[in-house]
């Protein structure tokens, strides 16, 4: 190597490495001669040039711009399911074959297109925009991703579940009959000796409204909670899913897969944002930011918006004014070399962000790096004086004794005696720049750090103001100690410190999923904490939380989707112990009688934590608080999904004694779904109706209309209707007699009542409030419908909506959805949409919830503690360094997902997942490059090929996820009597959750370990070894 | 060691020194080996692309879109992006590099003159095309390509490539990778039409273009901005691992390898 280089060379890191491109290179020369002279031996292609290449959609005449349809395909806008970012598409279907050729983005959509097109463009107009005619195509796209493109192999997939199941043999044993749609309804709702396995309770009975489940402890709610309903996310027929599930069976106990996903980063996110109960976040405004920070997060490589992300990085650090920094354990597609130094990549041990955060926000404390105006804004008055969009607490006072009845709680008014209680006037109070106590909403501007004693009405009391409290926490170490704990060098840190402020209100800190560790709450909390500090919040060039969507399932202007006779208003206590404090609690009050200590309670009360899966499972079957008689599934795998769940899980979810029912509605069989009773089969995406919105950071308001462009392939019902999510739930809830479903289900704004009988009574409606909200869209013109193969709808928009609604909601779906246009995104400075709740410095409801273990209360800024378990000890208390020397962590593929291992043009891409190893380690335990080696956890073992280089942090283990798989097509069933080949190529590889373990502080094998103050899976810094397997095979 | 991973080594060519900027004036001189005259095509156009590789996120868009568009066999690449690690040797710093990688359609293509049957030739246009009906599957061409472009496709037994979505340029649509390419690195166009996208990016970047061995005297009409001069030829990298395990350790190959 020659070293005069600037750069050199480490290796082909991973994809499309050159040995793909070149495999034509060894296979032909077998082949010479087998041809004839006069062609080929092979089979004729469609066209001498072009091979077998898709006849075009469309035509554009090259002088005119004239739109010529393919009368032989259609181009419809829906959405994509390949990744929770559910991107708005336009699909290219054969109409005669009803085949789905080829998918790329949504040109109205702001989620697929660079800059997205004004809704009243005409259809014909938007596809000219999409071509190359004057280059207007690639000087304003609307893509399809990798995984985008490849996803639509779902529909055709062999592996797909079309029929309805039933397990033959026992849970788990893979061996089913097909049966009719309405066998499955009257089994489970009626119950029975449904397996020879003896009785089973149906839904019929389990539907209890008035019984307590547990009449000891009756804030647990009816025996309706036993049922608890898993999806994997609302990919736009939550709404639907949950009409059933809360208001009209009425169970408490729904989970979705936030809690093995990004719970920890989300709550951390919605501790600053003062939104514990939606957990809101942020992303940055890419286009206009001028320096960013990402921890946890890698823009480009993956994350949600992907393609968002990915474009506007791509074009701000190329032709825009972008410099960023990623911190990631792992080098990822995100730091670019072609980029030069408008990129940079800082690798960190993993789980230890939080060092890092608490460093930089000690630097910015230290330095009067922080907006200090803006932070001295009180309140909402003087917000609007001074031209903010919003304000944040760093100068409201904190009651800050243990002693004093309102511990923890802000100092208001009324503590002074200034107004009465719990009224609107009772604002917190700041020390102002006179000196004096004053009401957060009438002093002009508070001051930053005060610690003084006040006399309150429970007598006198210290207090101390929010941003005093966090300088406290952050002051607990110096720098070089957060450095030492995180592995990044003092110096680094203070520059990287220095950048950042230097930068101010056009800085913007990141973060996502790479925040599940077992200090992920704080470590977000601290992270988002930098925005607060600079104040890009609101900010052009700042951090956005987005336009939000519209709403088509409320009490809409047409339709009134939220509420119907005989709603049902769920009650009683969460399964997962979330959203309800422990000291309110019967057995809390029991032991307290008893005259015993109340803590440690029996297992963790989250009072903070929204409803989390990765607490239900394990509960429910354990039985506390109370066990779960039947479970329905839509598309959720926790047992791929959480972290060392599989090995707790597997042998309790197979003993019906346990769990008497458990129906899966999905279009595959998964890790989790292959031990359920009923396989419901389910559309899969472009065959779906729902409506999504968009995560965050879109700037303008948007809504994704979905509506099946593809004829579902699926068994249908005894009246004709596909066999899917929607159709269960409605065919249920009428077998049920629910409230909600059937005849006179949903009630018109005349007061007129209409059915709900079938999925479009649900979501053309639903349609109708979207397309009727505010200004009602126009009608859609001749020319939109063909262009836009809405053909197929039309006449079930009319047999569905009134006649005004027919035509705006066919326009809604002309354009895949409603979008706000791109000039909302701004306003001046300051973005279009605001987030105006106060941020929180110090947030009240943290500062004041009790550690269910240690009845203490948890620090309510940022801090830093250790990776820890349950009762508050460190993980290298149990499992020391010295017996497990390296950290496993896990990212996000840029292609591969948690179920895209059966798309065969992604595996043909990246077959498999080599694990990263730094080269120091590789030296210390003997492993080379290429080598198989054995990972080690608490919990669990795995094989993996070493990937050894500098693309890792020092001492720690990096997978990518996705791979590891045992079922989605890779594992054998036995259908009928007839056996459905796996594929091994789908188990290639490891998954991280394999390696989880179970919390060792918590009654043995009854959790996994999750972050103390979320209930979110653990899975960045799993302690681990590694040892070199001898040569296999 | 098996078939794929040996392949993979043996391909690691030593990294070129001093390989420099295009010379752009040099394209339409006469190239290495004497070219047929070409044929059918529009003679007012000459397609080319610009691949702007500091927008290039390696999202294999591109790969999938184009691999569904041209019904290309599982395995087997029209066009792919190559992910590189490369690390600056005074900071320490790591970084990625992207090179995406397709039919340069040269202004000289060594695939053309080799074809015993003349079933491979050049339009007027400038891009490079197979007749499938007198393709006798041979290879010379694929043998030809210096830029592993090309290979024989197992369904047709002819010589399969990118022809830069030829089809949708015909009739005034993006080529597939262009279209979904989600960084918006990929700029096709007409170098004919000084108004067109690509000329304007050329003229503005002229001097900081590069093309793909430009040792070999082929004229490439891929041009790449951003570009490290190191890889214009092979890289001397460490090769990324493709022996495929399943979970207990065994080795099961590249599933797509019979292709």
């Amino acid at each position: 190597m020659d070293k005069n280089r600037r750069n050199f060379l480490k290796g082909a890191a991973a994809a499309g490495g050159a040995a793909t491109f070149a495999a034509g290179y060894y296979g032909p020369l077998e082949k010479m001669g087998k041809g004839l002279v006069n062609g080929t031996s092979g089979v004729a292609t469609a066209d001498r040039l072009h091979g077998n290449s898709l006849a075009p959609e469309y035509s554009v005449d090259p002088k005119t711009g004239a739109v010529s349809l393919n009368p032989d395909q259609r181009i419809a806008f829906t959405v994509c399911y390949g990744c929770t970012t559910k991107c708005g598409v336009r699909v290219r279907i054969d109409k005669n074959e009803n085949r789905v050729l080829r998918v790329s983005g949504n040109p109205y959509h702001p989620l697929s297109s660079d800059e997205h097109l004004d809704e009243n463009t005409p259809v014909q107009e938007a596809l000219r925009r999409m071509s190359s005619f004057r280059d207007q195509g690639q000087l304003n796209r609307s893509t399809a991703c990798a995984r985008g493109n490849a996803a639509m192999a779902q529909l055709t997939s062999d592996q797909r579940v079309l029929e309805c199941l039933k397990r033959t043999g026992p849970r788990g044993s893979n061996q089913w009959e097909t049966i009719s749609f309405e066998q499955l309804l009257d089994e489970i709702v009626a119950g029975g000796d449904l397996f020879g396995e003896g009785e089973v309770e149906g839904l019929r009975s389990i539907r209890d409204l008035n019984t307590p489940l547990d009449p000891d402890n009756p804030e647990y709610g009816p025996k309706a909670n036993q049922l608890l309903m898993m999806e994997a996310t609302d990919y736009g027929r939550s709404a639907l899913l949950k009409r059933f599930a809360f208001n009209a069976f009425g169970t408490r106990n729904y989970g979705h897969h936030g809690a093995y996903c990004g719970l920890a980063f989300r709550m951390g996110s919605g501790a600053l944002m003062n939104d514990l109960e939606k957990n809101a976040h942020v992303k940055p405004d890419y286009a206009n930011v001028e320096f960013a920070l990402f921890i946890g997060t890698a823009p480009s490589q993956a994350g949600n918006p992907f393609k968002r992300q990915g474009r506007l990085l791509a074009q701000a650090r190329s032709t825009g004014n972008l410099e960023y920094v990623v911190v990631d354990p792992a080098l990822t597609a995100a730091a670019s070399h072609a980029a030069g130094d408008r990129s940079r990549w800082i690798s960190i041990l993993p789980g230890t962000d939080t060092a890092l955060a608490m460093a930089l926000i000690r630097w910015l404390l230290e330095n009067e790096g922080y907006a200090k105006d803006y932070l001295a804004v009180p309140g909402n008055k003087t917000a609007g004086e001074s031209g903010e969009a919003g304000h944040t607490n760093a100068t409201h006072l904190v009651i800050d004794e243990d002693t004093h009845p309102r511990a923890g709680y802000f100092l208001r008014l009324s503590d002074i005696g200034q107004a009465e209680a719990g009224t609107d006037h009772d604002h917190p109070v700041v020390v102002n720049q006179a000196g004096e106590l004053e009401s957060a909403e009438s002093a002009s501007s508070g001051q930053l750090f005060v610690e003084r004693r006040v006399q309150t009405s429970d007598g006198p009391v210290r207090v101390r103001s929010s941003l005093f409290k966090l300088r406290q926490e952050a002051m607990r170490h110096s720098i070089e100690e957060y450095a030492e704990i995180c592995g990044i060098d003092a110096a680094v840190i203070r520059e990287l410190a220095r950048r950042f402020a230097g930068f101010g209100r056009k800085a913007a800190a990141d973060a996502h999923g790479g925040m599940m560790s077992g200090a992920g709450f704080y470590a977000s909390y601290a992270v988002n904490m930098l925005n607060l500090l600079v104040g890009s919040f609101n900010q052009k060039g700042g951090v956005a939380k987005g336009g939000g969507s519209f709403n088509g399932v409320g009490a809409g202007p047409r339709y009134n989707l939220a509420d119907f006779p005989g709603k049902v208003r769920p009650r009683g206590v969460f399964l997962s112990r979330s959203r309800f404090p422990y000291e309110k609690t019967s057995e809390y009050k029991r032991r307290l009688a008893a005259g015993e200590s109340p803590y440690p309670a029996t297992a963790p009360w989250r009072s903070l934590a929204p409803p989390i899966l990765t607490e239900h499972l394990l509960s429910g079957l354990e039985g506390y608080p109370y066990r779960i008689k039947a479970m329905i599934g839509a598309m959720a795998n926790p047992m791929y999904g959480q972290a060392g769940l599989t090995s707790l899980l597997e042998e309790k979810l197979k003993d019906p004694k346990n769990i008497g029912l458990y129906v899966a509605v999905d279009g595959f069989i998964n890790e989790t779904n292959r031990f359920a009773d009923y396989i419901v089969p389910d559309s899969v995406m472009y065959e779906v109706w729902g409506f999504t919105g968009a995560w965050s950071g879109t700037l303008t308001r948007m809504t994704t209309a979905c509506w099946p462009v593809v004829e579902p392939r699926q068994a249908r019902t005894a009246k004709g209707e596909p066999v899917s999510l929607d159709n269960f739930f409605i065919e249920l809830g009428r077998r049920l007699d629910l409230p909600g479903f059937g005849d006179n289900a949903i009630e018109g704004a005349d007061g007129r009542m209409h059915a709900l009988n079938r999925a479009e009574d649900f979501y053309l409606r639903a349609a109708a409030n979207i397309a009727m909200t505010g200004e009602p869209l126009p009608s859609a013109t001749e020319e939109d419908i063909s262009a836009s193969g809405i053909e197929p709808l039309l006449e079930r928009i009319r047999d569905t909506v009134s006649e005004d609604e027919a035509g705006p909601v066919a326009r809604l779906y002309s354009r895949g959805g409603r979008f706000e246009t791109m000039d909302k995104a701004y306003n001046n400075e300051k973005l279009g949409h605001a987030w105006s709740r106060p941020l929180c410095v110090y947030n009240e409801a943290v500062g004041t919830a009790i550690d269910s273990y240690s009845g203490r209360r948890f620090v309510g800024t940022p801090t830093h503690h250790e990776p820890r378990f349950w009762d508050g000890s460190r993980l290298r208390d149990h499992y020391p360094e010295s017996d497990w020397p390296l950290l496993a962590f896990s990212f996000k593929s840029n292609l591969m997902n948690s179920y895209a291992i059966g798309l065969e043009r992604l595996r043909m891409i990246k077959p498999y997942n080599p694990v990263l190893m730094h080269h120091n380690d590789a030296v210390r335990f003997g492993v080379r490059h290429g080598d198989t080696i054995s990972i080690e956890s608490p919990g669990g073992k795995v094989l993996a090929l070493a990937l050894v280089g500098d693309n890792v942090h020092e001492g720690a283990i990096g997978i990518e996820h996705g791979y590891g798989h045992r079922e989605l097509g890779a594992s054998s069933h036995i259908i009928d009597g007839q056996e459905r080949a796996g594929n091994p190529y789908l188990a290639a590889g490891v998954n991280i959750n394999d390696l989880g373990f179970s919390d060792p502080t918590r009654r043995d094998g009854t959790a996994t370990w999750l972050e103390n103050v979320s209930g979110a899976s653990v899975r960045q810094g799993l302690p681990v070894r590694v040892s070199v397997v001898p040569y296999i095979a | 060691m098996d078939k794929i991973r040996r392949a993979l080594l043996g391909q690691i060519a030593k990294l070129t020194a001093g390989a420099a900027l295009v010379p752009l004036s040099s394209i339409a001189s006469a190239g290495i080996n004497d070219q047929p005259p070409r044929r059918e095509g529009d003679p007012e156009k000459r397609y080319a692309m610009l691949i702007d590789l500091r927008a290039c996120i390696g999202c294999q868009a591109c790969t999938v879109s184009c691999h569904i568009e041209n019904e290309a066999p599982l395995g087997s690449f029209r066009t792919i992006v190559s992910q590189y690690e490369v690390e600056h040797e005074d900071t320490g710093d790591s970084a990625t590099f992207m090179l995406p990688r397709l039919c340069n359609h040269c202004e000289n293509p060594p695939c053309v003159p080799v074809c015993p049957v003349q079933a491979t030739f050049q339009r007027q246009d400038g891009i490079v095309v197979v007749d499938n009906e007198v393709c006798v599957g041979c290879a010379y061409c694929v043998q030809a390509c210096p830029y592993d472009a090309r290979f024989i496709n197992e369904y047709t037994q002819t010589a399969d490539k990118c022809t830069f979505c030829a089809h949708r340029l015909d009739v005034g649509l993006l080529p597939a990778c262009v279209e979904s390419c989600v960084g918006g690195a990929r700029i096709i166009g007409d170098l004919r039409d000084p108004e067109s996208q690509i000329s304007r990016m050329m003229k503005e970047h002229y001097s900081e273009l590069m093309v793909l061995k430009p040792e070999m005297g082929t004229a490439p009409h891929v041009f790449y901005l951003g570009m490290d001069e190191r890889f214009v030829s092979r890289p001397d990298a460490k090769p990324a691992i493709w022996d495929v395990r399943d979970q207990q350790g065994e080795e099961i190959g590249y599933e797509f390898s019979g292709h």
